[in-house]
């Protein structure tokens, strides 16, 4: 509680007097709010200011941060709802949103705006509707998204109010009206620059109903006329429009100028189609552009555009070192300069056709005006750069110029930082009068930018009207400094009292002008002690601006970058209303009445420099309404689309003008009594008022918009001016490059000329040296051939040397050899000296001797008998006798050595005859084995051939048998009576001799038995005795087999064996008569049988005759074995013998041979 | 040192990795140019590998005596030979046992006989078993060696060598037989005995005639080699092999004389190879033969 009466105090000390105070208070306040964050304190706040209206308290409220934001709206809302509260309400919050807080965007979701709208639909206060469409106009940029859920809220309301401006429902006054169908005209703007399909499409629903046809004739139809087409009717659409996406690219300001794009108003959009003019026109080429814009220009101002157009072009590069302010504020005019004509063509032909004046008579003026300007912009282009001394020269100039207008006194009057800051701003106003009074103030504005600009702009215009003019526009501002200040100054209940004095019966009357003089008279009178707070306010406003303002009173460089945008909008609209208020400008009346009135000028400029903006609104509508006053008097009709801005215009102008006559007329006590006989009045007036001022906030919160674009526009063209600056640079870099180039080049083909004389002269020196080294070759070879033939005489030189030397070293051998010849010589001849020396000296000694041995045989003749001396001889005997001795037995030693070594040689040819002898034997053998093959070879043969002849023998026996037999069976026949015993025996016998032998056996078969017997005998002869007589025996007992056999019993069977063996034995022996090679038995049975073979064959062939036939046969077998098969065969002759006994018999046969042969 | 400079170097490795008869002739030519043959190296060489064709002539005859040692009289020799083939065979046409139109190979069996002394009385007598074995030696000889008088010879002193040298083997070979192919193979032979077909063999035609008319000539000779050069066991072994050859043939047949029949009329394709192979097993179950010299 203790803080709620605090904060009551405080409250009460924020309005104290004290600026110290004051300013503490807020501060606490501030402090308080940060630290808090409960909605007490901004409940408290709201409702003190709704009680009491403060300033301070409405400051802290505009500047309310974040977290307070939602206490207010909540509190605000809550005082929408009363009806009572509503309007303050309604103001404060218009005060808030027109500072754009940080948390704008909240207000479309805040309950506050549809109660605002609910209350718009709703009310029926023509001034609480005023003040909520402007401050909904507001802030629809703000939330233009939101439009989306209200559109049809604010066209309802559109509708509504569009409606009223007709109807005029209740008791509404007709001055309200004017002050709604001017906010009506800005809402319809602001719906359809930013709704446009929707709009259009609410407005054909809307009026398409018959009961709002007339509305729309009356009300809505010339504001469309007021409109071009939007380019969103064709490329748009309705969800387009509401898509937030296209509102988030754009800023609040954005969306304001985008709607001022598609006004055809002067006052709403010339300056709008000038900005987007003077963006391409910026963007392309800013000082051509100006050349070219002026051409247009220079056709309905003839001459002017050439002569601006240089000034530009000076200007422009001379101030593009400045800061850029001023490329902006070139640009702006130029394309006002464009935008212009046509409007002037819209507006002003009329009204200039009806003109008494001679309006524009350019073609006079040009040339003198363009001197001045060229000269100016000389001027500026030596003063301008340096910044810091126009600062200080200016304001004397201006001040000194200002004479002429009546408000030079009031700077005078007024405090000097007031006086400056008017400079400032009233640089505009000023320039304004600059262009009808070129010459004086042009020179001395020129200096500042702005100046050059606007006076390029004007003077075309206006030149002649200069006079005029200014007049006129001193009443304007004038008139719209008092409201101003009026407005400003609400609370104070002295200014109240003056305002009550307006009447609008007055102003109904066409003499509103009355009150407002009055009022103006109080105000100017007051004006110096009110002056101060608006310029503080404005000083706020513009806090960095201030101090350079203070310094610069009006074209510093530097003190218009800041103000710039500030300046350049406020500099606009004046032209613009200027340019749109030839006509009225030259009604003679208001002149007059300025002119007359003289009074209110002072608080023009002040005006101006807090509100330009608003100034320059009042000035428009000041403007119409003289338009339509002079129309009214000149007896003209109404133009027909005049917009309500202008007829807004022209009640505040007339209201103006009446109110100074009013003043002039009344006096002031008189003025008191009025008042309070007009109450009702002073209670229109107040809220006339009131709209005026929400009027006037609004078009300051429009100012604000366009300042920031143009800050932003400015920093584009200062950053595009860089860059060209960067691009000159680039080429004069370029250029000088190229240059540097050429000349590169040009040393370069000089240093090629060069390199190629050097290369000339170097050739000629390599081919003189080239020459040269020929040369020096060729002799260089002839000293090689000379140092050959040289060398080859110096060889031949050496080699005779060589030779001498040799000659030299026979010569010296020679002579050596003579030398020692010589010397052999002379030693042989000495040697020869001494031999004859010794010769004579052994002859002496054979003397001597000869004569010894004289002596000596003197004495052995003397001495016979000396025994001693045989001894000797014997004794040299003997050892003669003993040499010999021994030299024999050194030769029988000899002897022996050699007799050895014969030996030895002997024993070695010994081994050598015995290994030689092996050899032999080797050989030997080997030649017995060969000749052994041969020989084997050979008995081979041999043994064939005896075969072969055994067969052969065969053969002729078998032929022989078979004669015998033809023989024998002749026989046989013969001898059939002999007997037949005999006859078989001689068959035998004869067959045996066949066998036997070949030679004539014939003989013996004949008559064989006597013959067979004697052979044996001699066969028994040449064997041993003993065999002999077993061979007669058994040849006795063969043939005669009868004979007793016992004489021999041991040898019996023996002897039969031999017998039977025998034949078969001797066979081979008998046949064949050779020994068999096969065995040693063989052999000594063929001796035994050869030596009786005679008897033998005889005894068997006669036995065996008769068995040849079969014989033939076996004869082939040698072996006894075989000698069976013929016993065998004998069979029926003798006993046959058995195998065995055959087998003994050849073991007896052998035994039998061996023992004979033993 | 020189015989074996004049020796490839690489022959001990030719028999290693198994090639044989690389060097076999080089080797048989080195011992042929000696003079004074050395009978038992040729022996041993023969034994061991098979002999050249081209010098099989010239070896046999020496082996078998043909020939002397000596070089040098091998002209001389030969001529004598040569004379007394044509005086044989002079005195059988003079005796009218041979004439032109007599084969050749009953004209040997003639000269033979007359050699042998026991030329029968006349040419139509029935040849007895030892002129067939002669028969039948003679006709594989007459294609193995072209001169007839050579051809003449080598019968001769084989059937000699038969007959002399191994009469007393011979008849061992049946149980020399039976031994080694029971070693090889004893089911064989007890499929051979139930058939009761071990002695019913051709043991006539095998050991005998040594396969003359059993094997085709180009394989008989290798057998041969080693007859001639003082081996007839490996008559065995070429009985054995052949069996062994034709075991699963021999198996299906049970009868004794199907088996013998069949035994006779071997087929001549695979005659090659039985031989190589009883020359292995010959080498395997006797060992190589190595020279002692």
């Amino acid at each position: 509680m203790a803080q709620q009466s605090n904060i009551g105090e405080l409250l009460s000390m924020l309005d104290s007097p004290v600026l110290s105070v004051r300013d503490d208070v807020t501060a606490v306040f501030k402090e308080n709010l940060n630290s808090d964050r409960g909605p007490m304190l901004v409940n408290t706040l709201v409702d003190y200011y709704l009680d009491t209206n403060s300033q301070p308290v409405l400051h802290i409220l505009t500047t309310l941060q974040e977290p307070h934001d939602k206490h207010l709206l909540d509190k605000m809302n809550e005082y929408v709802g009363k009806a009572a509260s509503r309007l303050s309400t309604l103001s404060l919050l218009g005060h808030v949103i027109r500072l754009q807080p940080s948390w704008k965007h909240k207000l479309s979701q805040a309950p506050l705006l549809p109660s605002l709208l609910k209350c718009l639909k709703m009310d029926t206060d023509v001034v609480v509707l005023t003040t909520g469409v402007l401050v909904l106009i507001t802030m629809l940029p703000m939330i233009p998204q939101s439009g989306k859920q209200h559109l049809h809220d604010f066209f309802d309301i559109f509708g509504r109010l569009s409606s009223w401006c007709l109807k005029k429902p209740g008791h509404v006054t007709e001055i309200y009206l004017v002050h709604l169908h001017a906010s009506v005209y800005a809402l319809f703007h602001r719906l359809y620059g930013m709704y446009p399909c929707n709009f259009v499409s609410f407005l054909r629903s809307h009026y398409s109903m018959k009961e709002n046809l007339e509305t729309f004739e009356e009300v809505v139809k010339p504001m469309m006329e007021h409109v071009r087409i939007h380019p969103e009717l064709v490329t748009g659409s309705k969800d387009h429009e509401l898509d937030p996406r296209r509102w988030k690219r754009l800023e609040t300001h954005d969306v304001v100028i985008e709607c001022a794009k598609i006004s055809l108003d002067p006052t709403e959009a010339s300056y709008e189609d000038g900005y987007s003019v003077s963006h391409q026109i910026s963007a392309r080429f800013p000082h051509r552009s100006a050349d070219v814009t002026a051409s247009p220009y220079v056709d309905t101002q003839n001459s002017y555009g050439s002569a601006t157009s240089t000034p530009y072009s000076i200007s422009r590069l001379t101030l593009l070192n400045t800061p850029g302010q001023l490329p902006q504020t070139l640009s702006s005019p130029s394309t006002r300069l464009l935008t212009e004509p046509p409007q002037a063509t819209l507006w002003s032909p009329s009204m200039v056709c009806g003109m008494t004046t001679p309006p524009t008579s350019p073609g006079n003026v040009p040339p003198d005006l363009s001197h001045p300007y060229s000269k100016v912009f000389g001027t500026t282009g030596g003063k301008g750069t340096p910044l810091g001394t126009p600062a200080t020269s200016p304001p004397p100039a201006p001040l000194c110029h200002s004479d002429d207008y009546v408000h030079i006194s009031l700077p005078q009057a007024t405090a000097t930082p007031a006086k400056k800051e008017e400079r400032t701003d009233s640089a505009r106003p000023c320039l304004h009068r600059q262009h009808h009074l070129p010459n004086d103030r042009g020179l001395e504005e020129l200096p500042g930018s702005k100046g050059s600009v606007t006076l390029s702009d004007l003077p075309g215009f206006l030149g002649d009207l200069a006079s005029e003019e200014d007049s006129i526009e001193k009443d304007k501002e004038e008139a719209a400094i008092s409201k101003e200040l009026s407005e400003i100054t609400t609370a104070d209940a002295e200014l109240l009292v003056p305002r009550g004095g307006f009447d609008s019966p007055f102003y109904r009357d066409s003499l509103p002008g009355c009150p407002r003089k009055t009022h103006s008279a109080a105000s100017g009178t007051q004006g110096t002690s009110v002056n101060p707070e608006p310029l503080n306010s404005s000083l706020d406003k513009l806090g960095p601006d201030t101090p350079k303002q203070a310094f610069t009173p009006i074209d510093l460089p530097c003190g218009g970058a800041e103000e710039g945008p500030a300046g350049n909008r406020g500099r606009q609209p004046s032209l613009e209303t200027s340019i749109l208020t030839p006509s009225p400008c030259k009604i003679p009346p208001p002149r007059g009445v300025g002119f007359g009135s003289g009074q209110p000028p002072p608080y023009d400029h002040l005006f101006e420099v807090a509100l330009p903006k608003t100034a320059h609104h009042f000035v428009s509508k000041k403007t119409e309404e003289l338009l339509k006053k002079a129309k009214g008097n000149a007896e003209e009709d109404s133009w027909p689309s005049t917009s309500p801005v202008e007829v807004l215009d022209r009640l505040i102008q007339q209201g103006a003008d009446a109110h100074s006559k009013e003043l002039n007329k009344l006096s002031l006590p008189s003025k008191s009594v009025d008042w309070t006989h007009f109450g009702d009045e002073i209670r229109t007036l107040r809220n006339q008022l009131l709209l005026l001022h929400n009027q006037l906030l609004y078009e300051r919160f429009k100012r604000q918009q366009h300042a920031v674009r143009n800050r932003r526009l400015l920093r584009k063209v200062i950053r595009a001016a860089a860059l060209e600056e960067h691009n000159a640079a680039m080429k004069d870099q370029l250029k000088l490059q190229e240059k540097d180039i050429q000349m590169w080049k040009v040393s370069l083909q000089k240093e090629q000329a060069r390199y190629s004389q050097l290369q000339e002269q170097r050739d000629t020196v390599v081919t003189q040296l080239h020459s040269q080294i020929r040369q020096l070759q060729h002799d260089r070879e002839e000293f090689y051939n000379q140092s050959q033939e040289l060398q080859t005489k110096l060889e031949d030189c050496r080699n005779m040397i060589a030779e001498l030397r040799l000659e030299l070293k026979k010569a010296n051998s020679k002579v050596c050899h003579t030398e020692l010849l010589l010397s052999q010589v002379s030693q042989k001849l000495s040697n020869s000296e001494s031999v004859q020396q010794q010769m004579e000296f052994l002859n002496r000694q054979l003397l001597v001797l000869g004569e010894v041995n004289e002596l000596y045989l003197e004495q052995l003749q003397n001495k016979h008998s000396d025994t001693t001396k045989e001894v000797e001889m014997m004794k040299a005997a003997y050892r003669k006798e003993l040499e010999k001795n021994r030299s024999h037995v050194l030769q029988q030693n000899q002897r022996l050595d050699t007799s050895q070594k014969r030996i030895l040689e002997l024993e070695s040819h010994l081994a050598k005859k015995d290994h030689l002898l092996l050899e032999q034997k080797k050989y030997l053998e080997d030649v017995k084995l060969q000749a052994r093959g041969q020989l084997q070879a050979a008995e081979s043969r041999y043994e064939a051939q005896k075969r072969i002849t055994q067969a052969f023998e065969l053969e002729i026996l078998d032929l022989y048998g078979r004669l015998e037999k033809d023989g024998l069976l002749k026989k046989l026949e013969e001898e059939k009576t002999e007997a037949a015993e005999a006859a078989g025996e001689r068959l035998d016998c004869c067959s045996d001799g066949c066998s036997d032998s070949v030679v004539g056996h014939n003989e013996e078969a004949s008559g064989h038995n006597g013959e067979t017997k004697p052979p044996r005998p001699g066969s028994t002869r040449g064997s041993s005795g003993s065999r002999g007589g077993g061979g007669s025996s058994s040849s006795s007992e063969l043939s005669t087999p009868e004979k007793p056999p016992n004489q021999r019993a041991g040898l019996f069977s023996s002897r039969w064996e031999t017998t039977v063996g025998e034949p078969s034995t001797s066979i081979p022996t008998t046949v064949g008569s050779l020994p068999s090679s096969k065995s040693f038995l063989g052999m000594k049975a063929r001796e035994l049988f050869r030596n009786k073979s005679e008897s033998q064959c005889d005894e068997d062939g006669i036995t065996i005759s008769s068995l040849s036939e079969t014989l033939k046969t076996e004869l082939g077998k040698d072996s006894g074995v075989e000698a069976k098969t013929p016993l065998n065969l004998d069979g029926p002759y003798p006993s046959p013998p058995n195998p065995d006994s055959v087998g003994q018999l050849r073991i007896m046969d052998y035994n039998e041979t061996h023992h004979e042969h033993s | 040192m020189t015989e074996d400079s004049q020796r490839n170097f690489r022959s001990v490795y030719y028999e290693k990795v198994g090639f044989r008869g690389v060097e076999e002739k080089k080797s048989l030519e080195i011992l042929l140019k000696d003079d004074r043959l050395d009978i038992e190296k040729l022996c041993t060489f023969s034994q061991r590998f098979p002999l050249p064709s081209m010098y099989r002539a010239l070896v046999w005859k020496v082996l078998l005596g043909i020939l002397p040692p000596h070089h040098e009289s091998h002209a001389q020799v030969m001529m004598y030979r040569k004379e007394q083939y044509s005086d044989v065979l002079h005195a059988l046409k003079v005796i009218r046992f041979v004439s032109d139109a007599t084969p050749q190979v009953e004209v040997f069996l003639r000269m033979y006989q007359l050699e042998s002394g026991k030329l029968p009385r006349s040419p139509s007598f029935p040849l007895e078993p030892e002129g067939e074995v002669f028969l039948a030696i003679a006709k594989a000889m007459e294609e193995m060696v072209e001169d007839s008088v050579d051809c003449y010879w080598i019968i001769r002193c084989f059937v000699n060598q038969l007959n002399s040298k191994y009469r007393d083997s011979l008849p061992q070979l049946p149980k020399a037989f039976e031994q080694y192919l029971n070693l090889e193979d004893s089911r064989l032979l007890s499929h051979l005995k139930t058939c009761s077909a071990v002695s019913k063999l051709p043991y006539d035609l095998w050991f005998k005639r040594c396969f003359a008319g059993c094997l085709p000539e180009s394989s008989l000779q290798r057998v041969w080699d080693k007859v001639v050069s003082g081996s007839c066991k490996i008559l065995v072994f070429v009985a054995v092999e052949i069996l062994l050859t034709f075991k699963i043939k021999v198996m299906a047949l049970n009868s004794a004389e199907k088996i013998t029949k069949f035994l006779e009329n071997i087929p001549q394709d695979s005659s090659d190879a039985i031989v190589s192979k009883a020359i292995d097993l010959w080498h395997k179950h006797c060992g190589t033969p190595v020279h002692s010299a």
